[in-house]
């Protein structure tokens, strides 16, 4: 296996995206907010007359919630719609060979959830986000 | 069946056109064995389709060609020149008579028998040639090999992802004389196939186009533009209006591919369960979007199974009970608006409500006391329950569970209703109501919580403002209602469904019908706007608040939300405790109504500050406007509504608010748009004016409520906003000889009023049709042709014979009438 992914930060951690369903990176704000959602649906914005929802990661990990403002997201393509996670800051593309590895480490629930295991990136461990089950959410909310 | 030729007609063609090449290869060299298989396989496949849908002449061509093909397949035949010819005479035939059937012509048979018997070898008119019967092997290997032809001439394209559009290119209409020469010009190819993949992203494209032409709408608004640029942005409008419009019919697809698995279906299930069904199946070619027919499938499917297995009885139960032995099954579909009504009919035992109700209570679903409130229809609505069924015993058919619940929920996720109404003993009715498409809906834009969201309008009943006599909010155990004229509607704030903070006062209603014409009022802080909006679905994790139906960008790009209108009944807790009995007030107050014979009147304050009406039933909607998009183009206001100008009428007070409340009318066919201030209510009013004498935009005034209230005149209203007044060149002309201001203030208007035109002095010139002086006058006009006499007096006194008294108000109407349709006629 040899795949590109997207380095970035969330909630202070670097973590990994995998660069396949990754469209673009763009500045956001003014976001529509919905409703009586499950805390981690930061709301919808409008993408060039499309319209993503955007995913807070730090409500999905449990975490409080973002701040209102500018922020950063990845915008991903799953399952035909468009969801952009909102993340701290976006470092670099990498290629990482090899299959991730089992963290071997007791990790907090959030990220217990939302990760795929961990891959090295220049002796750096830094865990694979599984993106389906980040939008997904906190398990009690999904059911 | 159409649709199936039309296929046939589409891949014969596509075949014969990838054969061109091969029939010419194997003219040059017969003995090639690959050309004559491929050719072998297009004859072959034309005739099995020919047996299938019944095209007698094609098959026998086909089969004659097929033969011949076989013997020189077989070693039989050696393929000469004139062999060759012949088939390929008759292949051109296939072309020519499949580019018949498109266009529906006939074309001469006399011609076929000869071709087919220059097949035969020889030139003599040998007896037709019986063929070997071939052996069941070598049947399945043709038809192995056609199968492969078909699979060849598509391309290896999925023939699951393509659809055939029709495009609408007009085939040359000119009277072809009927003849085989096989020169004859190819009517241009009507149909083409693309993939449904393309369909879409140009069904995309277009909404994306009809998203940046509102954003461009709103930024010409706010720069105020000139009138040139307006118009330019008008034409553009116009052009996507057409656009989204035509390919949006290319999404659509006749419900008849939804029809198409039923009889099959209605078959097999009748034969599994010992009954006879017939089936008979309506309005197949009603078109309805691609998407909307994939959705509505299983609920079809169900609602169809249900039928025979719950509603049509046995045979020998049906005959005990004085029906026909066979179960009548009636599947049909129609247009309705933008709707497309689909109506499953039996004739079978019905749905016994009461027993309903007995299950309802037993499985816990419904209080006793409850049940002895419910109409007829609401009892019956407890099909739709889950976990409630009829029958006895859960067959293989249905009764597993998936219930009618699961069919409600399916058509209404996609913003429609199903209505059933049944007759013990005789039958049942379901009905589906689905919108024509799901791409675009007209919404109604509210705000709540300073956000805005978007109800279809489709689920809009009426929009009220509490406040005055007519709509009277009031609190029940705890729960809020709202009587309206009369009417009890549980009332749901729409805040608290969503979770926000009620700060700010919700005084708008929106009054929302759901599935089987219950009602409830929805609380919300502000009406804004009618609009077109392109709704796409929203992610899961959005639709899973179960109070969202898509997503959608209104013109100032910010992302909306559509509410789902049973969603929001659904977690408000409305659907199944009020709606029994607001709906019995509601059945009540309508009898009520119709008693007294009155009409539902909108009362609004016109731009003059004077309190108005107009019957409600002429109004379509009221909207904001900006006044920057009313015009006064070729003589007379016009209101730009959606990139379409429409006549705009008001009662003369200048507009000077920088936004107007405009009234909708429609008369049927014309549409106009009247300039109000607000609207102050609607009430039933039983109309009863005083008449005004003037033509004018007020035919009468009445008390309602006791305050007086000028009725609009619709007639004027139409009149003026279309145009239809006779312009005044064309009524004849009245000369009045007195220029007293009896005559001016008092005959004048009376004169006008019955058509005429109204001169004061000779002077002018112009011949007056009619003239009437005071009676006494000495000058007698010369030329005029008719004179009418007016005199002070009621009594005859010293009067000329004809004479009119000029208060005679009958008397001068006829006058007047009778000189008109003289100088008309």
């Amino acid at each position: 296996m040899n795949d590109l992914y997207l380095i970035v930060e969330i909630a202070g951690q670097r973590a990994l995206l995998p660069a396949a369903c990754v469209e673009s990176v763009v500045e956001i704000e003014d976001i529509a907010p919905v409703p009586s959602a499950p805390p981690h649906v930061f709301g919808l914005f409008a993408l060039r007359s499309r319209v993503l929802t955007v995913i807070d990661t730090i409500a999905a990990l449990g975490a409080g919630r973002s701040c209102d403002g500018e922020k950063q997201a990845v915008i991903v393509h799953v399952d035909g719609h468009l969801y952009g996670i909102l993340v701290d800051d976006v470092d670099d593309v990498v290629q990482i060979d090899g299959v991730p590895a089992h963290p071997r480490a007791p990790l907090s629930a959030g990220w217990a959830r939302y990760s795929n295991g961990v891959l090295d990136h220049d002796g750096e461990p830094m865990l694979l986000i599984d993106v389906a089950a980040m939008i997904a959410g906190p398990i009690d909310i999904a059911a | 069946m159409d649709d199936l030729l039309g296929d046939f007609v589409a891949e014969t063609r596509e075949t014969l056109e990838a054969l061109s090449g091969e029939i010419v290869a194997w003219e040059l060299a017969p003995d090639d064995r690959s050309r004559l298989d491929a050719i072998f396989r297009f004859v072959h496949t034309v005739k099995g389709s020919c047996g299938f849908l019944d095209l007698p002449r094609l098959e026998k061509l086909s089969h004659a060609a097929e033969d011949v093909l076989a013997d020189v397949r077989a070693d039989r035949r050696r393929p000469d020149s004139g062999l060759v010819s012949a088939v390929l005479a008759v292949i051109d035939r296939i072309a020519e008579l499949t580019d018949a059937i498109e266009d529906g012509r006939f074309i001469a048979d006399a011609d076929d028998a000869r071709l087919i018997q220059a097949l035969q070898p020889g030139t003599a008119p040998a007896p037709a040639i019986i063929p070997a019967p071939s052996t069941l092997d070598d049947d399945v290997a043709e038809l192995a090999q056609a199968l492969d032809a078909i699979q060849a001439a598509n391309d290896g394209a999925d023939d699951e992802n393509e659809v055939v559009v029709v495009a609408d290119v007009a085939a040359p209409q000119v009277d072809r004389p009927v003849t085989s020469a096989p020169a004859t010009p190819r009517v241009v190819s009507r149909t083409i196939r693309l993939p449904v993949d393309l369909l879409d992203r140009m069904m995309a494209g277009v909404s994306d186009m009809v998203l940046a032409r509102n954003e461009l709408a709103r930024r010409l608004r706010e720069s105020g533009t000139e009138s040139n640029t307006e118009v330019a942005f008008e034409r553009l409008s116009q052009c996507i209006a057409e656009m989204r419009d035509s390919i949006t019919r290319t999404r659509m697809a006749r419900v008849e591919h939804l029809f198409t698995a039923l009889p099959r279906m209605v078959r097999d299930i009748s034969a599994e369960l010992g009954k006879i069904v017939q089936l008979e199946i309506d309005g197949g070619d009603v078109e309805l979007d691609r998407e909307m027919i994939e959705m509505i499938r299983d609920p079809l499917t169900h609602i169809v199974r249900n039928a025979i297995d719950h509603g049509i009885e046995l045979p020998e139960v049906r005959v005990l009970a004085g029906k026909s032995m066979a179960g009548r099954l009636h599947v049909s579909a129609r247009q309705v608006g933008n709707q497309i009504l689909i109506e499953v009919i039996d004739d079978g035992r019905g749905i016994d409500a009461d027993r309903l109700v007995q299950k309802a209570i037993a499985s816990g679903i419904l209080g006793q006391e409850r049940a002895a409130t419910l109409s007829w229809e609401r009892k019956l609505e407890l099909i739709f329950e889950p976990g409630l069924s009829t029958a006895q015993q859960v067959t293989a058919i249905s009764g597993r569970g998936v219930g009618m619940d699961v069919v409600r929920a399916n058509v209404e996720r996609i913003g429609g209703l199903v209505d059933v109404e049944s007759r013990p003993g005789q039958g049942l009715r379901l009905t589906l109501r689905v919108p024509l498409t799901l791409t675009i809906i007209p919404a109604l834009t509210i705000s709540a919580g300073g956000q805005h969201f978007a109800i279809p309008r489709s689920a809009i009943d009426e929009i009220v403002r509490v406040g005055g006599d007519a709509v009277r909010m009031a609190t029940l155990g705890g729960a809020d209602i709202v009587f309206i004229r009369g009417t009890r509607v549980p009332v749901v704030s729409l805040n608290k469904v969503l979770g926000l903070s009620e700060t700010s006062a919700q005084a708008n209603l929106v009054v929302l019908k759901l599935s089987g014409g219950a009602r409830y009022a929805l609380a919300v802080e502000a009406v804004h706007d009618h609009e077109e909006l392109v709704v796409k679905p929203a992610a899961p994790v959005v639709m899973a608040c179960g109070i969202y139906g898509g997503t959608t960008l209104p013109d100032n790009s910010r992302p909306m939300l559509l509410l789902d209108v049973a969603g929001v009944a659904e977690k408000a807790g409305v659907r199944h405790d009020e709606k029994g009995a607001a709906e019995t007030v509601v059945e009540d107050n309508d009898v009520d109504q119709d008693e007294k014979g009155t009409v539902p009147v909108l009362l609004f304050r016109d731009l003059d500050g004077i309190e108005r009406g107009v019957p409600l039933a002429l109004v379509e909607r009221i909207e904001d406007c900006f006044s920057t998009s009313v015009s006064t183009t070729a003589g007379r206001m016009r209101l730009n509504i959606d990139g379409r100008l429409v006549p705009l009428v008001s009662c003369g007070a200048p507009i000077i608010e920088p936004k107007i409340r405009v009234l909708r009318m429609r008369d049927g066919g014309e549409e106009l748009a009247y300039a109000i201030d607000i609207v102050i209510d609607i009430v039933p009013v039983a109309i009863e004016l005083q008449r005004s004498t003037v033509p004018g935009p007020v035919s009468g005034v009445m008390l309602v409520e006791d305050r007086p209230v000028e009725f609009i005149d619709a007639f004027w209203l139409f009149a003026q906003g279309l145009g239809i007044e006779p312009a005044p060149a064309q009524r004849p002309i009245c000369l009045l000889s007195d220029e007293d201001p009896w005559t001016r203030q008092v005959l004048a208007p009376l004169v006008e009023s019955a058509g005429y035109k109204i001169i004061y002095s000779q002077d002018t010139g112009v011949a007056a049709d009619l003239v009437i002086i005071a009676d006494g006058t000495a000058s007698e006009p010369t030329e005029a042709g008719a004179v009418l006499r007016l005199r002070q007096n009621a009594e005859e006194r010293g009067g000329s014979p004809n004479s009119l008294w000029r208060y005679d108000r009958i008397g001068l109407t006829a006058e007047l009438r009778r000189h008109w349709n003289k100088r008309s006629a």
